[in-house]
């Protein structure tokens, strides 16, 4: 009887083991975000900010950047412990950590799921990054623990690539074989936090990973909970039901929520820029007169002074500030009411133009579009403005139904990213390799395409500054605003590190972070 | 003969009988108020709607801005005045569209009687089993948020009321004998309907359209404040309240003025319709 209670007991341990890996001890941490569910957190389709700072959470790159940093310069070891590549820097190989384990049981990280998940992240059908991978040509496994990169060409960055961003984030391949399409709201990776349960509505619950190999996180459990209305969750703030909080990049918020006692606002990088395209295939943004009507009705000042000083500035180029290979030189139009009715009236619109546009009723961005909206007014350009659910809005762009598309975006901090997703052919809507052109240009493609592979960084520079000024000279899209990331947060929470910039998004949880 | 001329007609007797009870005149006064300050809009804002101020955005009520302004600096006051003409239009269109299309549908289905009103008030059943805010939403996220569209919407969620209404009577009047007389002299039905029995229910309707304009309004706001309003800039109640919503806490005013706008339209609407319909029943006027 005893040999049998204690066989059971056993059973039941080794049975619970798993969970047992979870059942960290420690406070929670309650969060607010601005959503009513996530929407996939497989990685390697995480394209909302609510996802994207989840799976941050959850899983790990090959490298990483330091956490509160996206500065490419400070980017360390993650899931591989080092890394080397060949002197004509098309062939890496990065040697693994050994010991790390998925959560649930899922086993050890290995090479093959490295290859797994980097070949996983360059395909179209299983990434929404795809387009970032095209360079390589071939991923392996050496042995259990080391993987080789082999590239067709040379990209800019590839640690970027394989860091903890985007399509860099390495997953289960067991997991995702098992769960299949099931994986996007069961996501299994390695880092500190592991994905416990969502419920629609309400809140998606992550539970310490006690595994993890930096340590055990201090933070016991996440409630990421799903507050849409910014009222409601600065409510729930205010009343103590939040400890970290989805903020508004608006000034007259920063301002109130930096009264809340024991309340620190963090505000950081990436600014995300907004840019307006204008399909240049299409009337009337054939003409360049009317484009550059457009760009001299901006008025790029009233547009921070409406957001605030504190979390946005100028868009500067069509490229964001701070990116590798950004050029403020590069000829672009100030804004001059006069001089655009001229052009408008020199393109035969002296009694006003009427462009339909599609948009999101998202409001963060109905509202800006509003001020342009009231700013092109006042040179004569009325924006008929089709007011569409936001994934509508996603869906029916990139049918080419907008010829004028009002797009912010942050990107790995390096210009050849996001000028290839914005600027080039290759990314025009409608094509087999689309990503986001709206603009339909391409006067930049050849010094985009050299800048990629050039070894030269000087001559890459020059490249990319080259391509900067032939977009904006073209007006191929009128760059407008950086918008920062805002957070507020209680002042028991400390993050373990100096919080100036995310890639995901949203603050970095990590095993350091503490809630006193 | 000629007394019978003179005599003032149903509806407009039942309006003075309305108007002798005080709730009815002050339901009558407000929406006066709001009718004549949406009509008289441009002579009365002291900005443009429209027009936005960056620099001066969420500002408090003031002498400037009268009620405040909202964030992008635009005078709430005027917007207002602006707003109660989208209110005004959507509803009264709605309302005119569904009397005339409802009541049609109700008298001639009331008129043949048989299987043809037992489908047709079946259809209109059916049309009635769906609240009017999810009918009015499928509308218009089918046919995109335009005005035009919003009247349609609206219509087709009061269809079915003023069907139903217009039957009722029109199957115990034509057993009447005016009726059966236009019958012997060999009227046609079209004429039987529309001027023997529809001047006979016309006050009903009108009646109940008061009331239906009180229903109307509020849907027309819910549509916007969800988002599925007249597109931007055009100011209107229920998208100015949620835009006020979502800055409850920084500037409480945005969204207050226009709550209180929609609950004054809808109450003085209101007091009207009971008024007149009280006038016109019978048993409380026999009271």
């Amino acid at each position: 009887m005893k040999t049998k209670l204690l066989a059971g007991l056993a059973a039941m341990i080794l049975g619970a083991a798993p969970l047992a890996a979870h059942a960290q001890q420690g406070p929670t941490l309650r969060v607010g975000m601005a959503a009513q569910d996530v929407g996939r957190l497989d990685p390697h389709f995480a394209v909302s900010t609510i996802d994207r700072v989840a799976v941050a959470w959850m899983f790990n790159g090959l490298v990483r950047f330091r956490p509160g940093s996206i500065n490419p310069a400070e980017i360390e070891p993650d899931l591989a412990e080092r890394w080397e590549s060949s002197e004509d820097g098309k062939v890496w190989t990065f040697h693994l950590r050994r010991g790390v384990q998925f959560h649930g049981g899922f086993g050890e990280m290995t090479a093959d799921d490295v290859v797994f998940s980097l070949q996983k992240a360059g395909n179209a059908g299983s990434s929404a990054f795809s387009a970032d991978y095209r360079a390589f040509q071939s991923v392996e496994a050496v042995d259990p623990y080391t993987v080789r990169i082999t590239l067709r060409e040379n990209v800019p960055s590839l640690l970027g690539l394989v860091t903890n961003y985007s399509g860099g984030y390495i997953v289960s391949r067991r997991a995702v074989e098992q769960r299949g399409a099931d994986f996007a709201r069961n996501p299994v990776g390695t880092g500190p936090f592991a994905m416990e349960r969502i419920t629609p509505n309400t809140s998606a619950e992550l539970v310490a990973n006690a595994q993890y190999f930096r340590g055990a996180p201090q933070i016991g459990r996440i409630s990421y909970r799903f507050i849409p209305s910014d009222a409601s969750r600065d409510l729930a703030y205010q009343n103590r039901e939040l400890d970290l909080n989805y903020g508004r990049a608006d000034q007259t918020w920063v301002n109130r929520t930096r009264q809340v006692p024991n309340t620190t606002v963090d505000v950081f990088e990436p600014g995300e820029l907004t840019i307006l395209s204008l399909d240049v295939s299409k009337p009337p943004f054939d003409d360049i007169r009317v484009r550059r009507a457009f760009a001299h009705a901006i008025n790029r000042q009233e547009m921070v002074r409406w957001r605030g000083p504190d979390v946005s500035r100028e868009g500067q180029s069509v490229v964001p500030r701070g990116y590798l290979g950004f050029t403020a030189d590069n000829g672009l139009l100030p804004f001059d009411q006069a001089r655009a009715r001229a052009l408008m009236a020199e393109a035969g619109h002296a009694n006003g133009l009427s462009v339909r546009v599609i948009h999101t009723q998202l409001p963060e961005m109905l509202n800006g579009m509003q001020v342009i909206q009231q700013q092109l007014r006042r040179v004569g350009i009325n924006l008929d403005l089709q007011v569409v659910e936001h994934a509508t809005f996603h869906q029916q762009i990139r049918q080419n139904l907008s010829p004028l598309v009002y797009y912010a975006a942050a990107r790995f901090p390096v210009a050849d990213i996001f000028l290839s997703q914005f600027f080039h052919s290759r990314s025009i809507p409608g094509t087999p390799t689309a990503v986001t052109n709206f603009s339909h240009c391409n006067v930049a493609d050849s010094q985009i395409d050299a800048a990629r592979v050039s070894t030269n960084r000087e001559e890459q520079l020059r490249l990319w500054a080259q391509a900067q000024r032939l977009l904006v000279e073209n007006v191929c899209a009128v760059p407008v605003m950086e918008t920062l990331l805002v957070f507020a947060r209680r002042n028991n929470l400390s993050y373990g590190y100096e919080l100036r910039g995310s890639m995901s998004l949203g603050p970095l949880i990590t095993e350091q972070t503490r809630l006193n | 003969m000629s007394a019978t001329l003179s005599q003032p007609s149903p509806l407009r007797r039942a309006a003075q009988r309305a108007l002798a009870n005080p709730t009815t005149t002050f339901g009558a006064v407000i929406v006066l108020l709001i009718v004549l300050g949406a009509v008289f809009a441009p002579f009365i804002t002291p900005h443009d709607p429209t027009e936005q101020d960056i620099i001066s955005r969420l500002q408090p009520p003031s002498v400037d801005y009268w009620l405040g302004t909202d964030q992008f600096g635009r005078d709430i006051f005027s917007r207002l005045l602006y707003g109660a003409r989208i209110s005004l239009v959507v509803s009264l269109g709605a309302i005119a569209v569904s009397i005339v299309i409802g009541g049609v549908i109700g008298m001639i289905s009331g008129y043949v009687g048989g299987k043809f009103d037992l489908i047709v008030m079946q259809a209109m059943d059916v049309l009635l089993s769906f609240p009017s805010l999810i009918l009015g939403l499928i509308v218009v996220a089918l046919l995109g948020p335009e005005l035009v569209n919003l009247v349609i919407a609206i219509a087709l969620t009061a269809i079915a009321p003023f069907a139903r209404i217009a039957r009722a009577p029109t199957m115990a009047l034509k057993e009447r004998a005016f009726v059966e007389a236009g019958h012997a002299l060999g009227y046609s039905h079209a004429r039987i309907i529309f001027l023997h029995i529809l001047p006979n229910i016309l006050s009903e309707l009108m009646v109940m359209g008061s009331l239906w304009m009180a229903t109307a309004v509020r849907v027309e706001a819910s549509l916007s404040f969800i988002g599925l309003g007249v597109k931007p800039p055009t100011p209107t109640w229920g998208g100015m309240t949620r835009d006020g919503f979502e800055n409850i806490l920084d500037a409480p005013w945005l969204a207050i003025f226009p709550g209180v706008a929609i609950l004054l339209l809808v109450l003085g609407l209101n007091m009207v319709g009971d008024g007149l319909r009280d006038a016109t029943d019978p048993k409380l006027r026999n009271e």
